[in-house]
């Protein structure tokens, strides 16, 4: 890995499998738990997130502030399940806390929250705003000469906002190239696919107009979210996107690859059942 | 003080004093979105700190994104544009990536008001007291001249904390002492007086300090608070004022919804009930005209201070 201080954990691709079934189950129960909440595009990010924090990131989870680590910005913020059990699993905060998502007083909110959870870099909710963040993150590491890497994580829908394509031209006039862009397009948003609604296509064109070097990968193989991240890193010069092809709600299947997935209400028993029934492989809760 | 700020342009004071910052403390960097001419820091910050000078281009969104991401390490951004552009335009930007993240950035806002002036009515923004008043964690800041603007800024580039500064951008009179500090939770009282309470804030100072003194000079005693900080909002200094006179007259260049009077009217109607005759914008929109037209379309400028410290010494009756 590039400039690669910090050991990665070898790669098991039945651990790597075994845990992102874990990882699908407990943020199913999580939001079934209080009653609403962001499945869709937590699901989909399951197999990013774990190989970001499990095989390229430079991180330190017993010092959550270290000023080596490598930032993630996850500007869909409503996806921050995903990003609770990928800290919560490298031991940033207790396990335990995964049961309290949005309770009252929780350390845990529906959005991702730099302010009250350890390991999270920025405060994301609004839409179209995270890169925007990113981009003076990976702005500021460059004026202090520090080598950390700057990762950030943008919705297809969010991708609607303006302000990404400001972003995405300063990123590219001052050729930042220790940020790093990955889109979860999972080609749905709340109203319906990105199709319909507001076409995003042609996409990767329009990230290599605007002075991106470009990448597609399937967002749910593993060895291509690892060697296309990689080879992403490589490059020199300029800001990098990668276009992850994803599945909303990869592994529920009653919800898989639809738009109401998004956002799912779980009024009663029935529906908890019916939401955890539809996940392929059961786990242990952490709490 | 080696240069007589005073005799500059505000503007210009803004970049003088942003270079003196970015000397005492590198982590102080000068955030533009092609407005740096007007702002005052190009050239003084841009040619002298080329690597603390950032121009985002036309794209305020952008450069508060920027400010929060900078901020989140370390960085002490000062991000400019005029004030329409730098409060309500990014609203929402700064509300969740500076307020809510309750990142050190500091936003400034140029021009505010009537002073927008040629550019009329698409950029007299009056709301920005209002709005930046509303949302938690900021700090709105409207100093009244050069000596108080560095003082306010010296404060900011210390302090950790989300601030709104409204930035006057012509020459004012110097009406502050030369050895004036800034401190946000103090109102500064420019006049002692008995009759009347007469509250201001950032560019009206300026034009309330004369009409005190003539209706002093007729026998007409009104205490003069001017206020710097508008929140936090110095609720005890008025309170005290309110007791002593009986009446109050706020002043402001802008709407006169939500910003200093309605502050005022707040505090005063929970901790000492008061009769208040507010002053600036009602309910509308600006456009391109003179000061003087603007003043007395809306009721706001030095005879109608006037005017309205002699209705509230006989009881607010004319």
């Amino acid at each position: 890995m590039e400039d690669g201080t910090q050991p990665q954990a070898a790669f098991d691709r039945d651990e790597f499998d075994r845990r992102a079934a874990e990882w699908r189950y407990v943020m199913t129960d999580m939001i079934c738990r209080a009653g609403s909440g962001h499945l869709g595009g937590a699901l989909s990010l399951v197999e990013i997130v774990m190989t970001l924090y499990y095989r390229i990131m430079r991180i330190d989870p017993a010092n959550p502030h270290w000023d080596g680590r490598d930032r993630l910005v996850l500007s869909k913020g409503h996806a921050a399940p995903v990003l609770y059990l990928a800290l919560a699993s490298r031991g940033f905060f207790p396990a335990a806390w995964l049961g309290t998502l949005n309770a009252d007083g929780t350390r845990l909110p529906s959005h991702a929250d730099a302010r009250c959870v350890p390991g999270i870099d920025m405060t994301t909710g609004s839409l179209g705003q995270g890169l925007s963040c990113a981009c003076g993150a990976a702005y500021a590491a460059r004026l202090d000469g520090k080598k950390h890497r700057v990762f950030c994580i943008v919705g297809d829908g969010e991708s609607d906002e303006g302000q990404n394509w400001e972003a995405a031209m300063f990123a590219a006039h001052h050729k930042l190239d220790n940020l790093l862009a990955i889109t979860d397009y999972n080609r749905l948003q709340i109203d319906g696919f990105t199709d319909d609604v507001l076409s995003l296509e042609p996409l990767c064109d329009k990230w290599r107009a605007f002075g991106w070097e470009v990448f597609e990968m399937d967002g749910h193989d593993w060895d291509a979210i690892y060697d296309t991240l990689n080879a992403a890193l490589a490059v020199h010069g300029k800001p990098r996107m990668v276009i992850a092809h994803t599945i909303k709600a990869k592994g529920c299947s009653i919800v898989e690859n639809k738009a109401e997935s998004h956002n799912i209400k779980v009024p009663d028993r029935a529906t908890y059942e019916k939401f955890m029934n539809a996940l392929e492989t059961k786990a242990t809760l952490p709490y | 003080m080696s240069k007589d700020f005073c005799d500059m342009e505000m503007r210009f004071v803004y970049g003088e004093t942003l270079c003196e910052l970015i000397e005492q403390d590198p982590k102080v960097m000068c955030l533009e979105a092609d407005l740096s001419k007007a702002s005052g820091t190009n050239p003084p910050v841009a040619a002298r700190y080329p690597a603390h000078f950032l121009n985002v281009g036309v794209a305020e969104a952008n450069m508060i994104g920027i400010g929060a991401g900078l901020a989140s390490e370390g960085k002490v951004p000062f991000c400019a544009s005029f004030s329409c552009f730098a409060s309500r335009r990014v609203y929402d930007q700064i509300t969740i990536s500076v307020a809510y993240a309750n990142v050190n950035v500091k936003i400034v806002g140029t021009a505010p008001g009537i002073t927008a002036g040629p550019n009329g009515g698409t950029h007299m923004c009056f709301q920005d007291l209002a709005i930046m008043r509303a949302m938690p964690n900021m700090h709105v800041y409207s100093p009244c001249d050069a000596i108080e603007l560095r003082a306010v800024m010296r404060h900011m580039a210390r302090s950790r904390q989300p601030t709104y500064m409204q930035l006057i951008r012509h020459k004012v009179a110097r009406i502050v002492d030369p050895d004036y500090t800034f401190d946000p939770d103090r109102a500064v009282v420019l006049r002692e007086g008995r009759d009347v309470t007469l509250v201001s804030t950032g560019y009206m100072t300026q034009f309330a300090v004369p009409v005190v003194d003539g209706l002093a000079r007729e026998g007409i005693s009104v205490e003069l608070l001017h206020y710097p900080s508008v929140k936090p909002f110095d609720a005890a200094t008025l309170v005290a004022s309110a007791r002593k006179t009986g009446g109050v007259v706020t002043v402001e260049n802008q709407s006169t919804i939500g910003g200093l009077g309605g502050a005022v009217c707040e505090v005063l109607s929970e901790q000492c009930p008061t009769r208040v005759c507010r002053l600036g914008v009602p309910n509308q929109f600006g456009e391109v005209a003179s000061e003087q037209y603007l003043f007395d379309k809306h009721g706001f400028g030095p005879s109608h201070i006037e005017a309205a410290c002699r209705r509230m010494r006989n009881g607010g009756n004319d």
